[in-house]
């Protein structure tokens, strides 16, 4: 039972303290992995604790742990006060309290399917599902693993915020490693952890999981003797979840409002993106819109405030190709004078809240997916993520691919293996010449998007339809 | 929780406890982590943010009826909370373990043994924080450059307890600041000063000890047009391979379901050079050498000895599965303490022997592009620096690079150094590492920068 977290509060206030909150989070999670026909691995996971912030001369500073106990949280809060009041004469900016608004709000994952699945049921899934794919001996791992998370979390002040949020998020993986010789071919579904949504049981589509595995299993083997992706500079169409990973590093990245100011120098790196580009800078083409948007249901980081109680709403980060809005919390507003976005969350109650990117989308345009490859009279369409790189100003990059087609006069061709691409942002985005309308549109997320120090993790959502560049540098494995 | 001496009781408590529940035909695994940090995040030279964090993290792998399932959760140091949670852990594992299947490798505890190895420190009173990393510090912004990191202090646990009897406590107290000077132009200096004594002289004069650098990284950057170049690897950027040893990497089992970049190694059609040699080596004292299952592993498990894959890694699972003997290595299959060998190059003089090319000193956001030819990309980052006939002539626009494991570590590797630094993990995913490497400097011949 959750406890009166106000009353908690009130009891741990250090005395003269200017401002106080306390954050809760407790998450509860679940995950089954089968393989090749067998079970793998089950686990529980139950993780509850408590940040403590306090403000001091326009320092925060924070404790955390496990423990309720009020005397225990009293500890806490005096410690997280020593550290404030030692780090004020020497903050980067003294902070108001407007940066942890008074909200008060509730906010619940949709779903559909509302009753629990028991790991008996997720399990046979699981193993009907790599059973599926072993459809040849050259299939030499057929793996699918389902996980659930529940994250409750919690947020009261001494200025009133009010806050509860429950999260539900599924995700799946499925894949299929074959192997003959000295190749060996990897096929997901969506690429590595790329099924995260927020939602019911319904997520998983249970019904339909066989078809997919052996599907992603059949093009595993028809990538063992696909030739290798050609080396040329052509076309790239890209499928939505490609387009997770490249809106990802390519936008989402250079676009965080910490990185800008350059709190993440020392680890994830900086960006090419400047304060003074906000409101100027053309980002990519005129067919390039991005939005934060914490409103798709069923995406993965929908919440409806962040971490510090920022109320989440839709946010137009890059309008027809130009940059208007950057990826900055209340924190990062008040140090920079530019707008943002409600974007201050931390992994769990173990760490303080940071920029992050929560669901950011490109836009669907008009475009059906024969009208893009209609447009390319050579180049590849490629799916699903494999390999992922870029610099610490988010500049270059190389990507790679597990799946693609070669496209030739307009049309989709022979397969091709080993697809990669490189590039430098803007110039990329500048090339984009289609953009799918909404029956292209897909919605992915990843739980594993890491930044900032002390590290976290966390989970985000992107959802795009298929787009089209031009000139890009393709080329494929080692001859 | 304020010490390693609170989480040890909290761990030994949760130890009695569940094992003294266990009933007739079960068995169990507690593994714990623990610590008890402060974090101060700066950026130019001023604090960011600040806090404390104290965590117990207890893992319970339960075995019953060939059936397996793993708990987390999080105890809290309040005793009755404790049992509580820990209580309601079992009750969890035990009704699940009856709604899965068999798992047809199960691998029970089997080993018994303890050991306990607790390293205190010297560390910083919360309120000396602020002053003492960042007063220092100044003399970096007096020579044009931001001063940017992270201090953590604090202890830093882990244990494992089995109904097979084994028990083993390892607990260090430690402080790190991971921290990088940064010029106007964005050329940076990075570096970390680790260890577990305090001393606010040392400090000062290692970052001191970096100013000459900035002198050299303040000329304009040089751009350089894609090509192959020969290169010198420093220890640090050395270090970013690490990860690749494990990940798609050494284990048997991800050999056997064909996720490994190094099958090529393993079946013999490609070979590193002669002079390269990795060791796991838990001498180096870096982590403790027992894993979730109570095993304790040899203290050093040769793995590629010149050139030649001698050993993989291998879990009680990959024993099981495959019937391959097991090294002890945790479920994970992970390369603990990599030592890579040392060789004849004098590090003192790796810019003469560098001769004309890049010097890197750091790198940045590796992955494999291509698993079948073990290739690996990534970007210079830092203090990267073009070098003519022995002199460095200016730092570089950073580069991307896109090369092999197999010409890296193989017929490109002209030589590795003599003396070898011992690169400590910083990493805080969760809680902090532990953890790090010894590693020499490479010299390589027809390094390719694609971009």
């Amino acid at each position: 039972m959750s406890p009166d977290m106000k009353r908690l509060l009130d009891a741990a206030l250090p005395h003269g303290v200017e401002w106080a909150g306390l954050r809760r989070v407790r998450t509860a999670a679940r995950g089954y992995r089968a393989k090749d026909g067998e079970f793998d691995m089950a686990f529980d996971y139950i993780d509850e604790g408590y940040m403590i912030e306090v403000l001091h001369q326009g320092q925060f500073g924070y404790a955390a742990l496990a423990s309720m106990n009020p005397g225990h949280l009293r500890e806490a809060a005096k410690r997280a006060l020593r550290l404030a009041m030692a780090a004020a004469p020497r903050a980067i900016f003294r902070f108001s309290q407007d940066v942890r608004p008074p909200t008060v709000t509730r906010y619940q994952s949709p779903r559909h399917l509302h009753a629990d699945v028991g790991a008996d049921l997720l399990v046979r899934h699981a193993v009907e599902w790599t059973e599926a794919m072993q459809i040849s001996d050259r299939i030499v791992q057929a793996a699918a693993e389902i996980e659930v998370r529940d994250i409750e979390t919690e947020i009261v002040s001494t200025s009133s915020a009010s806050i509860e949020q429950h999260l539900r998020v599924v995700g799946m993986g499925i894949q299929a490693i074959a192997q003959d010789g000295g190749c060996t071919q990897r096929r997901s579904a969506n690429g590595p952890r790329g099924r995260v949504n927020q939602g019911g049981w319904e997520i998983l589509d249970l019904e339909h999981g066989k078809e997919s595995a052996q599907r992603i299993a059949e093009q595993a083997l028809e990538l063992l003797s696909a030739p290798e992706c050609p080396a040329m500079t052509a076309d790239l169409v890209l499928a939505p979840d490609q387009m997770m990973l490249q809106i990802h590093e390519s936008v989402g990245h250079p676009l965080e409002l910490d990185r800008i100011l350059g709190d993440e120098r020392n680890y994830a790196g900086s960006t090419f993106v400047k304060l003074e580009d906000i409101g100027t800078l053309r980002y990519g083409s005129e067919l390039m819109n991005i939005t934060f948007d914490p409103t798709i249901p069923s995406e993965a980081a929908s919440y409806g405030a962040d971490d510090i109680g920022h109320p989440a709403i839709k946010e137009f980060l890059i309008k027809d190709g130009i940059l208007v809005r950057a990826l900055g919390s209340l924190e990062s507003q008040q140090r920079s004078g530019k707008p943002g976005v409600a974007n201050q969350r931390a992994q769990g109650w173990f760490r303080a809240p940071i920029d992050r990117m929560a669901n950011l989308n490109l836009e669907p345009g008009k475009d059906r997916f024969e009208d893009i490859l209609a447009a390319v009279e050579k180049g590849v369409f490629m799916e699903s993520n494999r390999s992922w790189s870029i610099d610490d100003y988010r500049n270059k990059f190389q990507f790679g691919c597990e799946y693609a087609r070669l496209i030739e006069g307009g049309k989709l061709g022979a397969v091709v293996r080993n697809p990669n691409y490189r590039g430098i942002s803007a110039t990329f985005w500048r090339n984009l010449f289609k953009v799918g309308e909404a029956s292209t549109f897909g919605v992915f997320g990843t739980p594993n998007c890491g930044k900032g120090e002390p590290n976290q993790v966390i989970t985000v959502g992107h959802a795009s339809p298929v787009c089209g560049f031009r000139n890009v540098e393709i080329f494929g494995g080692e001859a | 929780m304020n010490s390693a001496k609170d989480l040890e009781f909290c761990f030994q408590k949760t130890c009695d406890l569940l094992l003294g529940e266990l009933l007739a035909g079960e068995a169990l695994a507690l593994d714990f982590s623990g610590e008890i940090s402060d974090f101060m995040r700066f950026n130019h030279g001023q604090v960011r943010q600040i806090g404390s964090v104290q965590r117990a993290e207890s893992s319970l792998t339960y075995f019953r009826d060939q059936r397996t399932i793993t708990s987390s959760f999080e105890l809290t140091g309040v005793e009755a909370k404790d049992i509580e949670y820990a209580a309601n852990a079992l009750t969890l594992v035990r009704r699940e373990a009856s709604l899965l299947p068999e798992d047809p490798y199960q691998t029970l505890p089997a080993t018994g043994g303890s050991s306990r190895n607790v390293f205190s420190g010297r560390l910083l009173e919360p309120e000396q924080i602020p002053d003492e990393i960042l007063g220092p510090g100044e003399i970096l912004r007096e020579a044009g450059a931001d001063f940017v990191g992270l201090f953590s202090q604090g202890a830093i646990c882990r244990g494992t307890a089995t109904s097979a009897g084994a028990r083993h406590w390892f607990a260090t107290e430690n402080f790190v600041v991971d921290y990088s000077a940064y010029l106007p132009s964005g050329k940076a200096v990075k570096s970390v000063h680790a260890g577990t004594e305090w001393d606010t002289v040392a400090y000062a004069s290692r970052l001191a000890s970096i100013i000459p650098h900035l002198t050299a990284l303040a000329q304009p950057a040089r751009t350089l047009p894609p090509g192959e170049y020969r290169v010198y690897i420093t220890p640090d950027a050395l270090y970013e391979f690490v990860p690749f040893f494990s990940w798609n990497g050494l284990g048997e089992r991800c050999m056997r379901e064909g996720e490994s970049s190094y099958l090529a190694l393993r079946d013999g059609r490609k070979s590193m050079s002669p002079a390269f040699h990795l060791t796991q080596d838990f001498s180096l004292g870096l982590e403790p050498r027992f894993n979730e299952l109570g095993e304790v592993a040899a203290e050093k498990l040769v793995l590629i000895e010149g050139g030649k894959l001698v050993n993989t890694l291998v879990s009680a699972r990959s024993n099981k599965q495959y019937g391959v003997p097991s090294n002890a290595a945790p479920e994970s299959e992970d390369v603990r303490c990599p030592a890579i060998g040392a060789g004849q190059l004098d590090a003192e003089n790796a810019l003469t022997l560098l001769g004309t090319g890049i010097y890197i000193s750091n790198l940045h956001y590796l992955n494999w592009s291509d698993n079948d030819s073990g290739r690996i990309t990534g970007m210079t980052r830092f203090a990267c620096f073009w070098v003519e006939e022995g002199k460095i002539v200016a730092p570089i626009q950073d580069m991307r690079f896109d090369e092999s494991i197999y010409h890296l570590f193989g017929d490109k590797l002209l030589g590795l150094t003599r003396q070898r630094s011992l690169v400590p993990e910083t990493g805080s995913y969760g809680l902090r590492s532990l953890g790090g490497a010894l590693l020499p400097g490479l010299l390589v011949d027809r390094f390719p920068f694609t971009l």
